[in-house]
């Protein structure tokens, strides 16, 4: 007997324009234009399910609550995850690229700026990605939390680099150009593989 | 209860064969299906410009079927600086094929082919090499390469920024044989410190390594205006118009810093490769070599001697896609052809095989190049802050038999520990006593012991960071200066040391490191292509392992005496 692990899917509803939220206490997820849609999972495949799961509950677990807008005419991790913070209630944002790769932005920073960023999406796990929510919803508490620790692998580069490039490309094909960000609402499925 | 687990029928049984292969480290790394439209390709693609050039009142007025009225910056640049106008239209309308002979043909000189080369567009470039196999772009580099002599360069950092490890291990590798050796930090502030260290340590291993700081470019170019530096190369450059404006650069801007460092005699080189233009979505659907071709081309405009390339930090991309180690090659081969000193990659971790490693360097190691490695670590990989390199020092050993297994020249050699030793641990002590002189953090005589016998960060006591940020600041803040190093080390007893990095200093006055290719022997000999150059004409001329050198590189760790086998050669 074999016992299958249900897979758990997520679809993005769009819902309406995105506006500026007026909750202080919020974090906008501002996902790039083919995040859970295009593509269903990050480099090192990691659901998008699992990602928005882990980061919502990183949130949620500080007691703040959380938005979710896709961002639709740029693939760029900094405007992205600038867009957000500016349309959060709190200012702060945590912005993601199909690939994982993840950045938390504050809306008074410069775009180029960010409050943390983890640039190497092939070491990004579930168990990061609920760290990253939960710094997020502290810095929108106003707190100073210690910055998740980075991880470095010299190794990555001959494994990802290429990989990343071509998903790069990719998420550029979705790019909508002259479409503003939308607010979405995450549609979770559990499918039985068995 | 059955004794094996049932197997569900839509997964098909692998052998144990299969099972092997699998778990061989070359499957760790990332290959990748070619996507031309977006660049994702080496150097065959259809969507590279074929070559055409047309001259009017002696200005390049057509380039690779682009109109100078649709020139982008980069078409401009090259057109007005790169490409000699006077021979383009002669050298243009000669058919490739013969291009790529001459290239092989010993019975053509270097300066025929250059005299050809100087003239050509960017696609008439890709047209040649699109021609030739990896032997041929191997004869092509064995003969163009500018400088007789090859060399290699080494990264020497500290995963903690110690100044006394970098110290220590640049010494090492300046007495192993590199000519060059660069550091950079994992804490921006603590650049003045190492940098001194590395200048200490390589002048201690021996006299007339050049050494670097990689940076920021302001603070880089400062350090090298004050003598804390020797040269500089982490200037990159890019092979597409939309690149460079995301870096807010022009090839202008870059030409003027180059010429920054020109004004007062620092040596320098840009940085470009393969790959860069993809992995930043902006390779307007050129080939990968093509775009590197035109940054060949820029930095043969800007007029600096040379360049590193190679792919570099990119290698992961050219590494992945079919034929991406020739295209790799023949960039190299490109620098060369374009009489640029080519400090030829073999840089950056490229392989989780030690197979593919390996054969990734053949085709710079085997004809030589100006720099073998334009960063083989002389540090254990994990504290390579370039991010690791295709080799460390555990493949040292490995290096040296190759060499002699070959009878190539790549530069190193194998030597013998109690010289080693000697070394490190004078280069601690010249540290130690400079830091004194200077009155900057100390470095302990515990710090000495452990630079002597240490391998890697993990083995050195640990400094106070505090304290060592604030004296590299103090480096900056009182304006201290190569002289100033000279000064220390002369009044703590250091003379040969300070007698060393002097000599070295020196150059900047005469200019002839600006030469192309040039490097200082052990008696302080500039060695460029003006004084040494590239004399290949065919079997038994150019460069020759022979003599003292082929005596040198015979010897390693461990070679059963032929006199007395039960001993081995010392």
């Amino acid at each position: 007997m074999t016992t299958a692990t249900p897979d758990r899917t997520v679809s993005l509803r769009e819902l309406s324009p995105a506006v500026r939220g007026t909750r202080p206490d919020e974090v906008v997820i501002a996902v790039s234009p083919a995040f859970a849609g295009h593509f269903t999972k990050t480099i090192v495949e990691v659901p998008h399910a699992e990602v928005l799961r882990q980061l919502l509950a990183g949130i949620e677990e500080q007691g703040v609550g959380a938005r979710l807008v896709r961002v639709r005419d740029t693939a760029d991790l900094a405007a992205i995850a600038h867009i957000g913070a500016k349309l959060s209630g709190s200012g702060i944002s945590v912005g993601i690229l199909s690939r994982g790769t993840t950045m938390i932005h504050q809306k008074d920073l410069a775009r180029l700026s960010n409050l943390e960023l983890f640039p190497q999406s092939p070491l990004l796990d579930p168990a990061v990605f609920r760290m990253i929510g939960s710094n997020a919803a502290q810095y929108a508490k106003g707190e100073s939390p210690q910055p998740v620790p980075t991880r470095n692998d010299q190794m990555a580069r001959p494994r990802w680099q290429a990989k990343a490039a071509l998903l790069h490309l990719k998420e550029f094909e979705c790019i909508e150009a002259g479409r503003g960000p939308v607010e979405v609402e995450a549609v979770f499925e559990l499918t039985d593989a068995g | 209860m059955t004794a094996t687990q049932p197997r569900p029928s839509d997964q098909p049984r692998h052998s144990l064969r299969t099972d092997v292969l699998e778990a061989r480290p070359v499957n760790l790394d990332g290959f990748v299906e070619e996507w031309p439209e977006k660049g994702l390709v080496a150097m065959e693609s259809a969507f590279d410009p074929a070559p055409s050039v047309r001259v009017e009142d002696g200005r390049i007025v057509e380039l690779d079927g682009r109109q100078r009225a649709d020139f982008d910056f980069m078409d401009t640049f090259i057109a007005d600086h790169a490409i000699d106008v006077a021979s383009a239209e002669e050298s243009n309308a000669l058919p490739s094929a013969e291009i790529a002979r001459m290239l092989i043909d010993p019975r053509a000189s270097r300066d025929d082919v250059l005299a050809v080369t100087r003239g050509l567009t960017p696609a008439k470039v890709l047209d040649v090499l699109k021609l030739m196999n990896v032997v041929e772009i191997m004869q092509g580099m064995q003969k163009m390469r500018a400088r007789r002599t090859p060399a290699n360069q080494a990264h020497s950092t500290s995963a903690r920024d110690n100044p006394v490890q970098v110290a220590a291990d640049a010494a090492e590798g300046a007495l192993r044989g590199f000519a060059e050796l660069e550091t950079t930090l994992g804490v921006l502030r603590y650049a003045p410190l190492v940098a001194i260290a590395l200048q200490v340590g390589a002048q201690v291993g021996r006299g007339g390594v050049l050494t670097q700081c990689a940076l920021e470019e302001a603070t880089e170019l400062e350090l090298g205006m004050r003598g804390i530096t020797a040269y500089a190369e982490t200037i990159s450059i890019y092979g597409t118009e939309s690149v460079f404006i995301d870096g807010d650069d022009t090839p202008w801007s870059k030409a003027f810093l180059a010429s920054a460092y020109a004004s007062r005699g620092i040596k320098m080189r840009f940085t470009s490769g393969t790959g860069s233009e993809v992995q930043m979505g902006n390779a307007e659907g050129k080939s990968m070599l093509y775009l590197e071709i035109r940054c060949i081309l820029m930095a043969k405009g800007a007029g600096v001697q040379g360049l590193q390339n190679g792919s570099i930090s990119c290698i992961g991309v050219p590494g992945a896609v079919p034929g991406g180690l020739r295209a790799v090659a023949a960039e190299n081969l490109v620098a060369s052809m374009m009489d640029l000193e080519c400090a030829s990659g073999n840089d950056q971790s490229f392989s989780h095989s030690a197979m593919r490693r390996t054969a990734r360097m053949m085709p710079q190691l085997l004809p030589g190049t100006d720099f073998v490695c334009s960063g083989y670590s002389a540090v254990p990989n994990a504290d390579n802050m370039f991010a690791g390199s295709n080799f460390d020092t555990e493949d040292y050993d490995d290096w040296n038999t190759i060499q002699r297994d070959f009878q190539v020249d790549g530069g190193l050699r194998h030597v013998r520990e109690d010289e080693i030793l000697l070394a490190r641990s004078k280069a601690a002590r010249a540290l130690q006593a400079l830091f004194a002189y200077l009155d900057l953090p100390a470095v302990t005589d515990d710090e000495v012991e452990a630079a002597t016998y240490a391998n890697s960060s993990a083995d050195y006591p640990f400094r106070d960071v505090l304290a060592d940020l604030k004296g590299a600041q103090a480096v900056m803040d009182r304006g201290i200066t190569g002289l100033d190093i000279v000064k220390g080390l002369e009044s703590a007893g250091f003379h040969d040391v300070a007698e060393n990095l002097l000599t070295v200093l020196r150059q900047r006055v005469s200019g002839d490191l600006l030469q192309t290719s040039a490097v200082l022997t052990a008696d302080f000999t500039p060695l460029s292509a003006i004084n040494d150059p590239n004399d290949y004409a065919g079997p038994g001329t150019g460069y020759r392992l022979e003599g003292e050198r082929w005596a040198e590189l015979k010897k390693l760790r461990h070679v059963t005496s032929a006199t007395d086998p039960e001993s081995e050669v010392r």
